[in-house]
């Protein structure tokens, strides 16, 4: 069942077009990673999924409904989602910014239940950021602080995630960290994760599709192996490089101007039987 | 309090309580001093014969009571206001009069001066009543310029706020230097602080308003905390940002302008009261909006009565005090919470 159903949708901001006619569905419980170059759009879309900005032309239907026809309350039932690296202004405590996510179902007098917090400990566990619940947000390292904000998102107890560029600050360990995080998440949880993302190779790890969006409106999507094919990549990043598959998961290698190309042509395309890792670099 | 554990019904309940059982015993203890000192005793014992005066308790219930009251109220409504532009506006430099409420107010009090106009409006003089008004338009002129450049525009709205109270403070001046200097000054020191008022009719009313602003406030707290950290999380995370900002910065600007109304512009309060709260507090605004509004209060109750005391029997402006006093205040409380949980509680 599609969760997600984007039909022939355009954006602009004033003259400019950023999308347009694009069509997709999501599965529930999928995995999408949203790719393409700076300006594509894709930031723009996921605004346009979360409901933030309104569709020039198309439709987005949300479990069966029209993104429109819901309530500022009953989106947030549906999508929760976690942008970019952010601080916050004040010293909100991890345990206070999760709780946050229950705010619409607070009672009268302005309190959480104990479902509300029960729901909060179980965020907090997944995400391993219950160890650190009471300390401020703003003194976590970066990769911590996404994980709050995963667990927010989580604490919202929807069915589909939004991340836009959740790792872009993050060191690689924290990269995967927080891929590993969300990838429970889809598994263990059944959420639809939707994640804009520059790193390809890491989101060809652990996406199911990728919607790669490219400039002049063009995009793909498909299974990871089918869209991570060297002549697409290099022709909507506009840069060159190369595709390949270690330990069976694609990827692609850009080559700039002066990168060491020392000895493509002799690159496997399938990893060796007797050391998978030996890659020659 | 525990620093980062989240709030329950009841620590608010006991904080708020101890709170303004503080405010009533510095309340009381004020009422007690200035170039008199006042016994409580004396107040309340017989003058002798029926037709003698009784001073302690004439000053006690005509000049200090109404003079505390006054205080609490305008002192309780800048800390909110200042806790919710903090908060809208996601800037910890914003205080009540970030969007040209004061050059609205003093726009408004210097016209109603110029124009020689004599009459009163609920015992309000004509200064009063077009400083009301100029402080509201101001805010809704802001507000409305600032919303022309994006729904959640914050950048939009504090740059609208500059540019209309750099223009007002120019008309301000262009009036000054037109306006005959008796009027400018007693316009001026009008708008410096001004903490007389003996009319129990306009305490009541500017009370009641006051205190529905603050309990309206505080039923948007939950909401407050969200959009702390911008509109379109807040919005996600299932908030309406329109309705809630909307709201807020209405109660917010209706308050301030009617403690402006009440006693002319009061600097320092809104801006150091609702830090030095969050900082020992915490930054909930389920529980920043009602110790603020107890601890704006407390402070201004106290610059008030440094300032009639201190070179008595003149009396200094209050925004004097508050600024003398409450920027050290701020200092040591700076020094001593960026030690345990850092700036703003990081």
């Amino acid at each position: 069942m599609s969760i997600i159903e984007v039909s022939d949708l355009s954006f602009g901001y004033s003259e400019a077009e950023v999308l347009q006619g694009l069509s997709f569905k999501v599965e529930q419980g999928c995995f999408l990673a949203i790719a393409g170059p700076n300006g594509a759009g894709k930031s723009t879309l996921l605004n346009l999924l979360s409901g933030i900005l309104r569709p020039k032309a198309g439709t987005i239907r949300i479990a069966g409904a029209a993104i429109e026809s819901y309530s500022v309350e009953a989106l947030a039932e549906k999508i929760a989602v976690v942008r970019q690296e952010f601080v916050p202004v004040f010293g909100f405590s991890v345990i206070e910014t999760v709780l946050m996510a229950r705010t619409p179902y607070f009672g009268r007098m302005g309190f959480e239940s104990k479902t509300d917090r029960e729901i909060v400990r179980l965020a907090l566990e997944a995400t391993d950021t219950a160890q650190f619940s009471s300390r401020r947000v703003a003194s976590l390292s970066g990769g911590e602080r996404q994980r709050v904000f995963i667990a927010r998102a989580l604490a919202q107890n929807t069915a589909i995630l939004l991340l836009d560029e959740p790792t872009s600050f993050l060191d690689l360990k924290h990269q995967v960290d927080i891929y590993d995080v969300l990838k429970a998440a889809q598994l263990e949880k059944g959420k639809t994760i939707v994640l804009v993302t520059h790193d390809i190779n890491l989101a060809a790890q652990y996406a199911d599709e990728i919607l790669l969006l490219g400039v002049g409106r063009s995009y793909h999507i498909g299974p990871v192996d089918d869209i991570l094919k060297t002549s697409r990549i290099e022709k909507v990043f506009s840069v060159k490089g190369f595709t390949g598959r270690v330990r069976n998961q694609s990827f692609f290698l850009p080559l700039g101007k002066f990168a060491k190309d020392r000895g493509a042509a002799q690159m496997p395309m399938q990893p060796r039987k007797s050391n998978p890792d030996n890659f020659p670099c | 309090m525990s620093a980062g554990e989240p709030l329950t019904a009841k620590k608010l309940a006991a904080t708020i309580v101890s709170a303004i059982v503080i405010m009533l015993i510095v309340m009381f203890a004020c009422s007690l001093v200035g170039p008199r000192v006042i016994s409580f005793k004396a107040v309340f014992s017989p003058a002798g014969p029926v037709e003698a005066i009784n001073p302690d308790y004439e000053i006690f219930v005509h000049v200090r009571l109404p003079r505390i009251i006054l205080a609490c109220l305008v002192g309780a409504a800048l800390a909110c206001s200042g806790v919710v532009f903090q908060a809208l506006l996601r800037n910890p430099l914003a205080d009540p009069y970030i969007l040209g409420i004061s050059s609205g107010a003093g726009l408004g009090a210097i016209v109603a001066v110029i124009s020689g106009l004599n009459w009163t409006l609920w015992g309000r003089s004509p200064i009063a009543v077009f400083a009301f008004v100029g402080a509201l338009g101001t805010v809704w002129l802001v507000w409305f310029i600032g919303r022309t450049t994006g729904r959640s525009n914050v950048t939009g709205l504090l740059l609208a706020g500059v540019v209309v109270n750099a223009f007002f403070s120019a008309v301000i001046m262009f009036l000054t230097s037109v306006a005959k200097s008796q009027d400018v000054h007693s316009t001026i020191f009008w708008l410096m602080g001004n903490m007389t008022e003996e009319d129990f009719f306009v305490l009541w009313v500017g009370a009641g308003s006051v205190l529905a602003g603050i309990v309206g406030l505080f039923y948007i707290s939950p909401q407050l905390n969200a959009l702390s950290f911008g509109a379109d999380d807040a919005r996600s995370m299932g908030v309406n940002t329109a309705r809630t900002q909307m709201i807020a910065f209405a109660i917010a600007a209706a308050i301030t302008a009617v403690a402006v109304s009440l006693s002319g512009l009061v600097g320092f309060v809104g801006l150091v009261v609702p830090h030095g709260v969050r900082l020992v507090f915490g930054p909930d605004h389920r529980q920043l909006l009602p110790v603020s509004a107890v601890a704006g209060a407390i402070f201004l109750v106290a610059a008030d009565t440094l300032a009639r005391t201190v070179v008595a029997p003149a009396q200094l402006p209050v925004g004097v005090v508050t600024a003398i006093v409450g920027g050290p205040f701020f200092l040591i409380l700076l020094v001593k919470y960026t030690r345990r949980v850092g700036w703003l509680g990081k």
